[in-house]
């Protein structure tokens, strides 16, 4: 990449939460935006601009929400950015922050990304209030039923990535669901939701937000040489492609693949199962797992559900896949996406505590939105040279 | 002439308040109006942060009004159906008694002639008080306080959330391409459009290609055949909210058109109950009957018209294990 | 006085190089994707260029005015995106989307732009929507609309003897190009002080922008339109905690847009009220010898979500016809609250 460098210096996120009836909005957000710039070591009078994300505005009511909360993010005299691009925001919020690093435009800026998804209704909003809303997983239950029958897969591999990542969310102290005893017993049993998925297999409706500090490459320098690590942006991309047209494929999306030839190429990243320390992949139903193993090129076409079988991608193996608990154990939709950049880069910045990747430099954070349409990616590192000598 | 589609988006949120608004709205129930100390100010109506730096303000509260003073105000002849008043009234920014900023809320004024910077204003509280902005129903000219109807006095528990019921009706014109195909699906005509550069046919009323971004008009129309097999489908088990039609699983299919590249997705299916619905069956479309036809809430709705579904033709299932694919 | 701008990080020379808008209308019997399907392909098409020329794509837009969410998702229709594109949509103006695509050029690895702006206001009531995105505890229960606080500020306004209704009604005349400012002052209050000359219409429409990095908007347009300057703030959100009768969020994004560095000849403002116009002529200190909305403004059309990126096109024409620098404004919320300024300037 051509343009200055970008880091993030800090990273927070509120506890996650079917109802977050504690708290206010502007608290809801300010919780998460606290915690990153405590981590950052600064106050809002650092933040030069701060870029909101969030899903549709139908899902709590509130019309353009980053003007009321501009004041609630300390943006009086700033710029107040909004950005929407359906569940992909998050990652595309991160991505259009470190493009302001990037420009040179601002040095230091907040992204910012939530859902209080408690104030409203999910399904309501996505069908536009209107009966029979298929949800979300409606929608994607024949992208899944597709990739189960081309790839041949097993039918446990849903269920054992809903264990992994259950029990990964036991490591995280923000995490929604703690299931003490996730069990492949326990998901099997659970009831079917949208054939094949069942309500295990699926993502939970969370009130929660997250804030990343990005600054320049002055700014990392002078965090690192603190002793924090900052984790550097080696690499950042989205792409779209149209809903529906005869011929697309949901399954493996071309906008998924040249999202990841992008940010690859931008990160010198030529053997991605290889050269990627751990990913932050959005996942609301564990069979998506698999299919961005593929897609975002961890796997061959058709092979990615081999990586959960055989533990590649447990906390343990040697390609740890959403070592946060992920979608599928948080879902405040609009942040979804941020809390995969954020986790990605507190993974190389060894910052993830009990969920901590040992020895990671490398991480991948992956977002996506509607039909299999929106994708953003960044690709984060220790250095700003990890394969270098 | 143009068609409208009408639709309502209503629903009735339930907003958490946290600690300061929802302190503010439970003395509301108690006929008190709160402010927050910020430095030498007193915000009202509260805030959880200082407005200008964004700075954690301490839980300070201090008791203002509940009289006050009109700063600034604006006539509001004919109100919308969401405003405190049904009748003509003033919004104002009403400084109360103790408080440095000015709230905005409805002034029953009568007429816009009696309204006046400087004047005097009153709170005219509901009788049943729920922990609302609108627990005020306005503010009455005087000094004197008036509370409508029986007094039932303050909530017992601290009020933690407050209902926002929104409901707003659009009026979208039915683009002409939707109206052409709506129109054939009454003679049981299934209308595709092709593109002149692509060539690939699009059903369901959408007059232009997505992959060349070029509008589709009348000479592209060609008809498609209304028998096809099923190539993946979703059972939707319901959830309830708002608006929500379903109770029981539904099938949403995708049907891939015979001797054809289209895909026609997430339809209804008719006669076929969701256990039995599968990859490869055969189905044929189903038309409404005309006295259906007039019914806006069946089929599929939008550029479908006449066509409700699909069903079963009785025809032996097709084995293509690529057909699972086509979904779009 | 609008300080000069602070030293400017950036330098990369990207350019407004064409632009295009719909019909603006009442009512449009065609969609919102379908008007940016025709706007997008005007705009290309002026250029000689083709939807695969496009290296990134940023659409403004608004779910609560489409009635639908995710409504643009739909709009990507109206790209071509196939191949899969760059892209990005924001739930703000046009004029913000180009805010976006122009940091991203200024990553130097592409070249071409599209962003758009697009919006069918005529589909739902404003009284109704607009209460929406204000406080929604103290704010939006009371059904506060825009008229209202526009009343309240054009009311502070007037207080601070910036304005008075009949410079008010001057300034819509001068907009509409039509009107007889005594007669329109005997009408009725639509909202006092307001008049209905003083208020915006209802406009549907979508407009289009493209973008060129140096030497790219050079081989494209002899007069490309570079972007000398484009920042955007904000202020607080309730209009309870702010001074009316000012605009300090337009005045910092001037100064760092670089305004007073040299005098512009046109100004765009998106004043969607007759007051606002006033006002902002004080805040950016625009003299009498600068041509304020040549283009008549948002008050003779106003297409929301695009209105503010019409602004930075009419700017454009004026260097396009051989003018030196002009600037161009944008707004959103209740009373100004966030504002952007554009500073164009030719070659």
């Amino acid at each position: 990449m051509s343009a200055t460098p970008c880091a993030v210096v800090g990273v927070g996120q509120t506890h996650h939460k079917s109802r977050r009836l504690d708290v206010s909005f502007g608290g809801l957000v300010r919780e998460a935006v606290f915690r990153a710039l405590e981590d950052a070591h600064m106050t809002l009078a650092d933040v030069e601009a701060v870029i909101l994300g969030k899903a549709p505005d139908l899902f709590e009511g509130v019309m353009k929400p980053e003007l009321y909360l501009s004041d609630a993010l300390g943006a009086v005299g700033k710029p107040m950015f909004r950005v929407h691009t359906a569940g992909s925001v998050g990652g595309t919020t991160a991505i259009v922050a470190a493009s302001h690093v990037h420009a040179g435009k601002h040095r230091t800026v907040l992204a910012v990304a939530f859902e209080k998804q408690s104030e409203g209704n999910a399904q309501f909003a996505l069908g536009s209030g209107r009966g029979a809303s298929l949800g979300a997983g409606g929608a994607f239950a024949p992208f899944i039923r597709a990739y189960i029958r081309r790839s041949g897969a097993p039918e446990h591999i849903g269920w054992k990535v809903a264990v992994k990542d259950r029990l990964n969310a036991l490591k995280n102290p923000y995490a929604h669901l703690r299931i003490e005893d996730i069990s492949i017993e326990k998901v099997k049993a659970s009831p079917m939701m949208w054939e094949p998925i069942r309500f295990l297999e699926s993502c939970p409706s969370s009130d929660g937000a997250c804030a990343v500090v990005l600054t320049d490459e002055a700014g990392g320098k002078a965090a690192a040489a603190d002793g924090r690590p900052p984790a550097w942006i080696l690499g950042a991309s989205s792409r779209s492609e149209p809903s529906s047209f005869p011929g697309r494929d949901p399954v493996r999306p071309a906008a998924a693949v040249q999202c990841a030839a992008d940010v690859y190429a931008q990160a010198g990243i030529t053997d991605p199962r290889h050269q990627v320390d751990m990913a932050e992949l959005y996942v609301p139903f564990s069979w998506y797992e698999p299919i961005w193993l593929e897609a975002f090129g961890f796997a061959e076409e058709r092979e990615g559900w081999r990586l959960v079988d055989d533990g590649t991608t447990e906390l343990g193996g040697s390609l740890p896949i959403n070592a946060s608990g992920g979608v599928l154990s948080s879902n405040p939709i609009g942040a979804s996406g941020l809390l995969r950049f954020a986790e990605a880069a507190n993974q190389v910045r060894g910052a993830a505590g009990e969920h901590q990747v040992e020895g990671a430099q490398v991480a991948v954070g992956m977002a996506y939105g509607a039909n299999n349409q929106y994708f953003s990616t960044w690709v984060v590192g220790s250095s700003l040279s990890p394969f270098a000598g | 002439m143009t068609r409208f589609a009408e639709s309502t988006i209503t629903f009735p949120y339930k907003r958490s308040l946290g600690p300061v608004v929802g302190a503010f709205m439970t003395a509301l129930t108690d006929k008190r109006i709160l402010g927050i100390r910020n430095g030498k100010d007193i915000l009202v109506p509260p805030m959880e942060w200082d407005p200008t730096t964004g700075a954690e303000l301490a839980p300070d509260f201090v008791e203002v009004g509940p009289v006050g003073t009109v700063e600034s105000w604006t006539w509001v002849p004919t109100p919308s159906v969401q405003h405190p008043l049904q009748h003509a009234f003033a919004f104002a920014l009403i400084r109360l008694d103790g408080a440095t900023t000015p709230l905005l809320h409805a002034v029953d004024g009568g007429s816009s002639e009696r309204m006046v910077e400087g004047l005097r204003v009153a709170p005219r509280w509901r009788g049943t008080r729920v922990g609302r902005i609108d627990d005020i129903i306005c503010f009455v000219m005087g000094e004197v306080p008036e509370t409508d109807g029986g007094d039932t006095g303050a909530a017992q528990e601290p009020v933690q959330r407050m209902d926002y019921h929104a409901s707003i009706t659009y009026r979208n014109p039915v683009p002409a391409a939707t109206d052409r195909a709506v129109v054939a699906s009454r003679n049981r005509r299934l209308l595709g459009l092709r593109c002149p550069r692509c060539e690939r046919v699009y059903a369901g009323g959408k007059g232009y290609c997505p992959v060349d971004a070029v509008e589709l008009g009348p000479e592209c129309e060609v008809d498609l055949p209304t028998v096809g097999t099923i190539t993946n489908f979703a059972i939707v088990t319901p959830v309830s909210y708002p608006g929500q039609t379903e109770t029981e699983p539904f099938v949403r299919a995708f049907v891939l058109l015979d001797g054809t590249d289209v895909v026609i997705g997430y339809s209804p299916v008719i006669e076929l109950p969701a256990d039995e619905v599968r990859v490869g069956q055969r189905v044929a479309a189903v038309w409404a009957s005309p006295a259906e036809e007039h019914d806006q809430e069946g089929g599929m709705g939008g550029a479908w018209g006449s066509l409700l579904g699909w069903m079963p033709n009785g025809e032996p299932d097709i084995d293509d294990p690529d057909l699972v694919n086509r979904i779009f | 006085m609008i300080a000069r701008s602070p030293e400017n990080a950036i330098s990369r020379d990207i350019a407004v190089v064409g632009w295009a808008q719909t019909e603006m209308v009442r009512h449009t019997d065609k969609s919102e994707t379908e008007l940016l399907m025709e706007v997008i392909t005007d705009v290309l098409t002026q250029l000689d260029l083709t939807r695969a020329d496009i290296d990134f794509t940023c659409l403004g837009s608004c779910d609560y005015i489409t009635g639908q969410a995710f409504s643009f998702v739909t709009n990507l229709d109206a790209i071509g995106a196939w191949p899969p594109k760059r892209d990005s949509h924001v739930e703000m103006d046009g004029a913000w989307a180009l805010y976006e695509a122009w940091l991203r050029l200024q990553e130097g690895d592409i070249e071409i732009a599209v962003v758009t702006g697009s919006g069918r206001s005529s589909t739902g009531d404003p009284m109704l929507i607009y209460p929406m995105e204000m406080d929604p505890y103290f704010l939006a229960p009371l059904g506060a609309d825009p008229l209202t606080f526009a009343a309240l500020q054009a009311r502070a306004v007037i207080a601070a003897g910036i304005a008075d209704e009949r410079s008010m009604a001057e300034a819509s005349v001068r907009s509409r190009g039509k009107g007889d400012v005594d007669a329109l002052l005997a009408t009725d209050y639509l909202r006092e002080p307001l008049h209905r000359h003083d208020v915006p219409p209802i406009t549907d429409g979508a407009a289009a922008v493209v973008l060129a990095t140096g030497p790219r908007a050079r081989q494209l347009v002899e007069r490309p339109a570079y972007i000398a300057g484009l920042d955007h703030r904000t202020e607080c959100h309730n209009p309870s905690f702010r001074a009316l009768d000012d605009s300090p969020s337009t005045r910092i994004a001037a100064e760092a847009a670089g305004l007073g560095d040299a005098p512009v000849e046109v100004a765009e403002v998106q004043a969607a009220f007759s007051h606002e116009e006033l006002l902002l002529r004080r805040v950016l200190e625009l003299g009498d010898d600068v041509v304020v909305n040549p283009s008549g403004g948002a008050l003779r059309s106003n297409p929301i979500m695009a209105t503010g990126l019409c602004r930075i096109g009419y700017a454009a024409n004026h260097i396009f016809g051989g003018g030196n620098r002009a600037l161009a404004h944008a707004t959103s919320g209740p009373c100004l609250q966030q504002n952007l300024i554009c500073i164009l300037e030719g070659p």
